[in-house]
């Protein structure tokens, strides 16, 4: 479903501008000590079980205090309307097609109205629901993708396997300008060629007939099960005659998009609210609402907007603002593990803008991975999702987020607050205090570190300074660079994603992602990928990488096993390390049914009802 | 408005003898309870902040406390705590010394630039009346708020000097107008042509005659300006653009209620960093207002 994980990663940065996320803290030290510390062995990393024998997983037990489903389970009324709120502080961008688009409040946008072809399981794989069913040979690099008979564009015309193949051509255009073409679509057999003018047609698509579509692959990886297939097509009876360079800012994209979702466009205001009513032709069967509208609501206004039955649901509930509203009478909220982890890295080298790839060059005293570990065992991950998430993030063992339920292993050991030994680390390292009670770098100067930190909430510059606090309390000198929060933009283009330089006066920074499908994090630890901030180059990591996406990896056991051992490196190696992991929490007004959270759901949007004609208020 | 006429007739009746000098203004503060009482205040405010923000430890104030974040007022936190679980009691001390430092450094910044640009242009007339004048409208043209704003970007890191400079260069116009419209008075009086001719050289005269002559309405333009000038550093630490959040102010303070629940439900974070800014600027206007009727014979309370 997904498939540009580029995208994604980018989507992921912006929420976590959004979320104000960052990085992580520990607090300080005598509460730290008075909670028990027993070793627990594994659970996501998690120590405040005083009393409990048991190791239990903290995610799990923080998810089950919320239900995925509403308590609503009454039959929907005919002809309902419901509103839904789009949290965003800034108007969406409004380019309405899934070949085009690139800001997240678009895709919710788009998910109204439009759909992938494939589906996905609730663990990102793809199943036989969606309005295209698919097989593949045995080399598994030979996909043959059926359409269903009954699946159509909003105009009536049928979805064929043109359209799919179309959507290919264009975003492997040399014209094409958006987001799209990445690691992903380069995939595709003869799409390369094709991009750079070489080929007519890609060598690896073939249309059997109207309905069924063979896809090549160079490569079979595990990933092409995971959000490796472009599943979003492109009417090739609108957008056949434009320029591929036009069509984004074309009005069938701006103003009059068109989808095979449950719901058509009806009007758009710009960056405001779009209105849609009920697709009765929608494939899968007649959805449950007449019209939606969906508006974009401020960040400071949600729980204004939910508690008076403005929105019915919100795509985003800020967790600052949830203990205020979580009585409610109105709402329930409901919860999944948010496929997000945030982390604090360390920035070990630059990027080669030549060659494309990381070198890690940087002369600091960052390089000795024991100074990397004993700063990681000095941040206390759930101090901070307790005191300024509200217990609804946790400290991450892993890399590997708990969304990814066929990965994430809670009993994966990654490291525990424990600034003692952390101090006895850096001693042990050979490290000597100088006359601050900071410890000097190996050759006995004065080392002091700038750690650049992401505004984005009143919890952004307490959460800073804490961390600062943390590392200071084992005796690592560092400052908050020029004493300031950076704002998204700025921040992302200090660390390493802009067109220039990474900065060089950055050594720490802290950041998160929210995580794509695909389980895979070489798009974001490779050695060839600019996500990897670090710019950490480790040999073995590539291998283990490689090693999970290679056929062999095919084997859950195999490939999760690739991963463990990834881990493993990162934890040894620490270029990075992970801080929380977190919660989503949607709130969803009383009279709304036919919704889940739960990755296993067999809902689909079109489920969506409400069984009152009016919002329940508080 | 007849009452007024009538009070001033009054006045005019009581006061015989006229005092000169300072001795004005001070009688006219006594007179007028309320700029007395707002003197007391502002005198007493300003020696707590400085005082306590010389015993009190600003790594205790900044440092955060995961725990405790967010308390109400108790006995052992007496102003409650921040969303960082920090004192607002000393932030509010810590920032207003702030505040009142920045206010007070702009002021006589201001005030010097201001004082000699405006002697300068008022007393020699002609072009150099001119040209200063217009780099003065050149100053008074550009977008102030813009240009501190992104000063405040580009700068990595500023201090309490640096940003009262940035100020200063933005807010001198105002009290040079002034005084140039001042000394293009005094300059055609008989005593400056007077000293003129007695071969008194134009900078003798300048500040040792028209100066003085002009003081007062000095005095009254900086004490009113002094009121505007103790929120600036506030208003832009608001906007987010005043110095980092990290080091206390006001208008850190005040800007956690943009959040809706702190504004509703945790009015200890905001609302004392509210009121001290606004009895701040309220008592040094009172007081200015006495001054500026001290300073106009017509309008004196006092004798």
């Amino acid at each position: 479903m997904k498939s540009n994980k580029f995208y994604k990663l980018l989507v992921a940065m912006l929420l976590v501008l959004t979320l104000a996320l960052v990085a992580c803290g520990s607090d300080d030290e005598g509460d730290a000590e008075g909670t028990d510390d027993t070793s627990k062995s594994e659970e996501n990393g998690e120590d405040d079980g005083e009393d409990t024998e048991e190791p239990v997983d903290k995610g799990e037990e923080i998810l089950s205090q919320f239900q995925y489903d509403p308590s609503n389970t009454g039959e929907p009324i005919e002809g309902g309307h419901l509103t839904f709120g789009l949290v965003d502080d800034d108007p969406f961008e409004g380019t309405l097609n899934f070949n085009f688009y690139s800001g997240a409040p678009d895709a919710e946008v788009l998910n109204w109205f439009d759909e992938s072809l494939l589906s996905v399981d609730g663990d990102f794989l793809y199943d036989q629901e969606g309005a295209a069913t698919w097989e593949h040979d045995d080399s598994g690099k030979v996909f043959t993708l059926t359409i269903r008979d009954e699946v159509n564009w909003h105009d009536g015309e049928p979805v064929t396997a043109e359209d799919w193949e179309f959507a290919h051509e264009v975003i492997g255009h040399e014209d094409y300008t958006g987001p799209r073409f990445d690691e992903t679509l380069r995939n595709v057999e003869g799409i390369e060629e094709y991009n750079k003018g070489e080929a007519d047609d890609i060598s690896g698509i073939e249309v059997i007939d109207d309905k069924t579509l063979e896809i090549t692959y160079k490569e079979a990886t595990p990933s092409l099960l995971a959000g490796g297939i472009w599943s979003y097509a492109l009417p090739k009876h609108i957008f056949g005659d434009m320029e591929v360079a036009d069509m984004d800012s074309s009005d069938e994209v701006r103003k009059n998009p068109i989808g095979i979702g449950p719901y058509k466009v009806e009007t758009i205001v710009p960056g405001e609210s779009v209105t849609y009513t009920k697709n009765e032709d929608y494939w899968r069967g007649e959805p449950a609402l007449d019209e939606v509208t969906l508006k974009v609501i401020a960040t400071s206004s949600v729980s204004q907007a939910i508690s008076t039955g403005e929105v019915d649901i919100v795509n985003d509930f800020p967790a600052d603002q949830y203990p205020d509203n979580e009585d409610l009478s109105n709402v329930e909220f409901l919860a999944a593990y948010d496929n997000y982890f945030s982390y604090l890295g360390f920035k070990l080298g630059e990027w080669d803008f030549d060659e494309g790839h990381v070198v890690e060059n940087r002369d600091t005293p960052l390089q000795d991975k024991a100074l990397r570990q004993a700063m990681a065992m000095a941040i206390d991950g759930d101090i901070i999702g307790e005191q300024f998430y509200h217990g609804l993030r946790w400290e991450a063992n892993s890399i590997i987020d708990p969304g990814h339920r066929l990965y994430h292993d809670p009993t994966w050991e990654g490291y525990e607050y424990d600034p003692d030994a952390a101090i006895a680390l850096l001693e042990e390292a050979g490290y000597e205090r100088g006359d601050d009670d900071f410890f000097t770098d190996l050759d006995g100067n004065e080392m002091s570190f700038n750690f650049i930190a992401q505004a984005g909430g009143e919890v952004a510059e307490p959460l800073a300074e804490l961390q600062i606090q943390m590392w200071e309390a084992i005796g690592v000198n560092v400052e908050l660079y020029n004493d300031k929060l950076y704002q998204f933009n700025d921040f992302y283009d200090r660390v390493g994603n802009g067109d220039e330089e990474d900065d060089p006066n950055v050594d720490i920074f802290g950041g998160a992602w929210s995580t794509g499908s695909d389980v895979d994090p070489s798009g974001l630890y490779g050695k060839n990928v600019r996500f990897n901030f670090a710019r950490w180059d480790n040999e073995e990591s590539q291998d283990l990488l490689q090693a999970a996406l290679s056929e062999e990896a095919f084997d859950l056991d195999f490939r999760k096993e690739a991963y463990k051992d990834w881990h493993d490196l990162m934890v040894e190696e620490v270029p990075v390390f992970p801080l929380n992991f977190g919660l989503e929490i949607v709130p969803v007004n009383k009279r709304v049914v036919g919704y889940s959270l739960d990755p296993d759901s067999d809902l689909f949007r079109y489920d969506i009802g409400v069984t009152e004609e009016e919002p329940q208020v508080d | 408005m007849a009452k007024e006429v009538v009070e001033t007739t009054e006045q005019n009746e009581d006061s015989n003898i006229s005092p000169s000098g300072l001795r004005v203004f001070w009688i006219e503060i006594l007179r007028d309870k309320l700029a007395l009482g707002s003197l007391i205040f502002f005198v007493l405010v300003t020696l707590t902040v400085f005082i306590g923000s010389a015993l009190l430890d600003l790594d205790e104030i900044t440092k955060i406390d995961p725990l405790s974040r967010f308390l109400p007022p108790s006995s052992e936190h007496i102003l409650g705590t921040d969303t960082g679980g920090r004192e607002i009691f000393g932030q509010l001390i810590y920032g207003t010394r702030n505040s009142l430092v920045i206010g007070i450094l702009v002021t006589a910044m201001s005030g010097t630039i201001g004082v000699l640009v405006g002697l300068v242009s008022g007393y020699f007339g002609g072009h150099t009346d001119n040209v200063l004048m217009r780099v003065l409208d050149f100053f008074l043209i550009l977008p102030f708020l813009m240009i501190v704003i992104i000063f405040v970007s580009l700068v990595p890191k500023y201090t309490i000097t640096s940003f009262s400079l940035i100020m200063t260069a933005f807010l001198w116009m105002g009290i040079a107008r002034l005084v140039r419209s001042k000394a293009l008075q005094e300059r055609e009086l008989d005593y400056v042509n007077a000293s003129k001719t007695l071969g008194t050289s134009n900078i003798t005269i300048m500040f040792s005659h028209v100066f003085p002559n002009i003081t007062s309405i000095i005095i009254v333009n900086m004490t009113l300006s002094l009121a505007s000038n103790i929120g600036i550093e506030s208003g832009l630490s608001f906007l987010g653009f005043g110095f980092p959040e990290s080091t206390p102010s006001l208008g850190t303070l005040l800007s956690y209620a943009t959040n809706p629940t702190t504004l509703e439900k945790r009015w200890w974070v905001w609302a004392p960093a509210a009121i001290l800014i606004l009895l701040l600027m309220l008592s040094v206007r009172n007081v200015g207002e006495a001054l500026k009727r001290a300073a106009d014979a017509q309008q004196r309370r006092g004798t």
